[in-house]
């Protein structure tokens, strides 16, 4: 799509905001590393998570075809599962989306006091994302404003629950919270194990650890149980990531958060951070708590899957006014993943909005 | 036989019980129902399902969410698990609201939801049919036919699986016009429920009852006309 007035390339723009200056025009960085790219790109959904090769190039070619900053990952919202001893099921057929938990590690609490945390470098889905982060190290494209987006911080209460199943952690938050504790321990101490490894792998530099925490939301659990479960786990890895010398964390705070954001204001992001809310938290709210990290686009997924392009449009303009009143910067993205199968011509809507009205 | 004041206050720590999710005092009340010879349908209905029913008002106004009601949710069903055999023994059927075939779409395995809202169900009286998660689209359309009930509820929790929705809606209303489709699950809206021609949404499975209650007045009036 074409870009005639830019001054800045897609690279340059995100690392504006980064040194906290103005970009020419608003980034457009949609969460769109799985199925939307080996999608568009004529491979299967599945190709995005475990054909490391096939998954880099179709973000490669996505990024590129559509003007948006590029910043390849090779990760899955159901982590945890699989790399603390249980079975993944690959995406299939018309209707999956991304890797599901196909057997949990643990069924009781008593499992969760006799597990062990892997070797870190062979846990699940770890070696393939390596073969991914081997391959996007070797490259920084001037859209590239990261070239590994490595999973760890911002997560760890839902990867808890993805090693028990997020109903059993619901349960034992009540009944049994030592148990929900350990598990939240032992959730912490397999990142922690990650981020030091993509460390040693990668240094810090161009890399941007990530997650997100869609079984925190309200949705789920209520702001005292965030307060006690969630929010100091977070903050510890948190730390220790900043402690390694990472220097911004990405947030998706997936879902409806609005009553823990007050917890999520305590935790510490980076210099900046990169936080980005879902659609059921406003972008004024998301600002009150983040006054100093950069905020991402929040506009609804379906609406790009099920809209018109007159609506996605009219969605992606209101987002992106919205968010240039807001002082610490902001990019455009939806408020979580990009559909799989959402109509070319709605993204096209997409960026043609930030285009005609994203500009400083 | 209890006197009217030990079944009332049996009937309280039945409903206590499952509100405040004591699943062990569920069943202790429970067999001391059975054992003093209180009828076990109104131990069922005015005691567990009382507590289920205040507990789902609680999650309505934010004071008790998904943990509690899943707590709660074993706490009625370990006491139901006692005082079941008993009502069918005796013979005495409830009276059914309604009957619904529920499920999560092919693709999606997120189930939490949907089993809330089976709970509610259950809870309000109504025969549930529930087919679980990863639903091959055509066993919907199968168990409807099967089963003859009034309402199908689809649930799903990803943009990709929410796709699935409108296939299913087509296959049912080509078999049977009359059903009633319920739609829940985060990607949706009342919007996007309508574009795929469904007749409900339910936002949450402490509202899911409600809309399918309506559904199925506005069916009868269509019918009754």
């Amino acid at each position: 799509m074409a870009d005639k007035k830019g001054t800045m390339t897609d690279r340059e723009r995100v690392e504006a905001l980064l040194r906290r200056e103005k970009p020419d025009r608003v980034p457009i960085w949609p969460f769109a590393y799985a199925g939307f790219a080996t999608v568009y790109a004529g491979a299967s959904i599945a190709e995005a998570y475990n054909k490391p090769e096939v998954a880099l190039a179709a973000q490669r070619k996505t990024a590129q075809d559509f003007g948006w900053a590029f910043v390849p990952m090779l990760g899955y919202a159901a982590y945890g599962g699989w790399e603390l001893g249980g079975e993944i099921k690959w995406p299939s057929g018309d209707f999956a989306q991304a890797p599901t938990v196909a057997r949990f590690p643990v069924e009781t609490p008593d499992d969760v006091m006799n597990l062990k945390v892997p070797d870190v470098k062979t846990a699940g889905i770890v070696p393939l994302s390596k073969q991914f982060y081997d391959l996007s190290s070797q490259e920084r494209l001037d859209n590239e404003p990261f070239n590994v987006m490595s999973f760890g911080a911002n997560m760890s209460f839902t990867l808890a629950g993805n090693i028990s199943g997020p109903d059993k952690l619901c349960k034992w938050i009540l009944k049994k919270p030592e148990a929900a504790h350990r598990l939240l321990q032992l959730a912490n101490e397999h990142i922690i194990k990650l981020a030091e490894y993509w460390k040693e792998l990668y240094g810090v530099e161009g890399v941007l650890p990530l997650g997100g925490e869609p079984t925190s939301a309200n949705q789920l659990i209520s702001p005292k149980m965030f307060a006690e479960f969630a929010m100091p786990y977070i903050k510890e890895v948190n730390e220790k990531f900043l402690e390694l010398g990472y220097k911004h964390l990405y947030a998706h705070i997936c879902g409806e958060h609005n009553a823990n954001m007050e917890y999520w204001a305590q935790i510490p992001m980076g210099d900046p951070g990169i936080i980005s809310m879902a659609q059921e938290v406003a972008l004024e709210t998301a600002a009150k708590y983040f006054p100093n990290d950069i905020i991402l686009g929040n506009i609804d997924p379906a609406i790009i899957q099920t809209g018109t392009t007159d609506e996605v449009y009219e969605a992606t303009k209101k987002n992106v006014l919205d968010g240039m009143k807001l002082s610490q910067g902001y990019v455009f993205s939806p408020g979580c993943e990009m559909p799989p199968m959402a109509p070319i011509e709605n993204v096209k809507a997409m960026n043609q909005a930030v285009i005609d009205h994203g500009w400083y | 036989m209890a006197s009217e004041e030990r079944t009332k206050e049996i009937l309280n720590e039945l409903h206590k019980a499952v509100y405040e999710f004591e699943e062990d005092d569920a069943v202790k009340w429970a067999k001391i129902a059975l054992e003093e010879g209180v009828d076990p349908f109104a131990a069922t209905m005015d005691g567990l399902a009382g507590g289920m029913v205040e507990a789902g008002e609680a999650y309505n106004n934010k004071e008790y969410f998904v943990p509690e009601l899943l707590m709660c949710a074993d706490a009625l069903y370990a006491g139901l698990d006692l005082l079941k055999p008993a009502i069918e023994a005796s013979g005495r059927k409830a009276k059914v609201t309604g009957s619904i075939v529920l499920g999560v779409v092919e693709g999606d395995v997120h189930d939490i939801g949907k089993n809330l809202v089976k709970m509610m169900f259950e809870v309000a009286g109504w025969t549930v049919y529930d087919l679980g998660k990863d639903v091959p689209l055509d066993r919907f359309v199968e168990e409807q036919l099967k089963t003859g009930s009034e309402v199908v509820g689809l649930s799903a929790l990803m943009t990709t699986s929410m796709l699935a929705m409108p296939v299913v809606v087509k296959k049912i209303r080509e078999k049977n016009p009359n059903v009633r489709i319920l739609l829940g699950g985060a990607p949706l809206n009342p919007e996007v429920m309508e574009k795929f021609g469904a007749d409900g949404y339910a936002e949450t499975a402490g509202t899911a009852v409600d809309e399918a209650i309506n559904l199925l007045k506005m069916l009868k009036e269509e019918e009754g006309s």
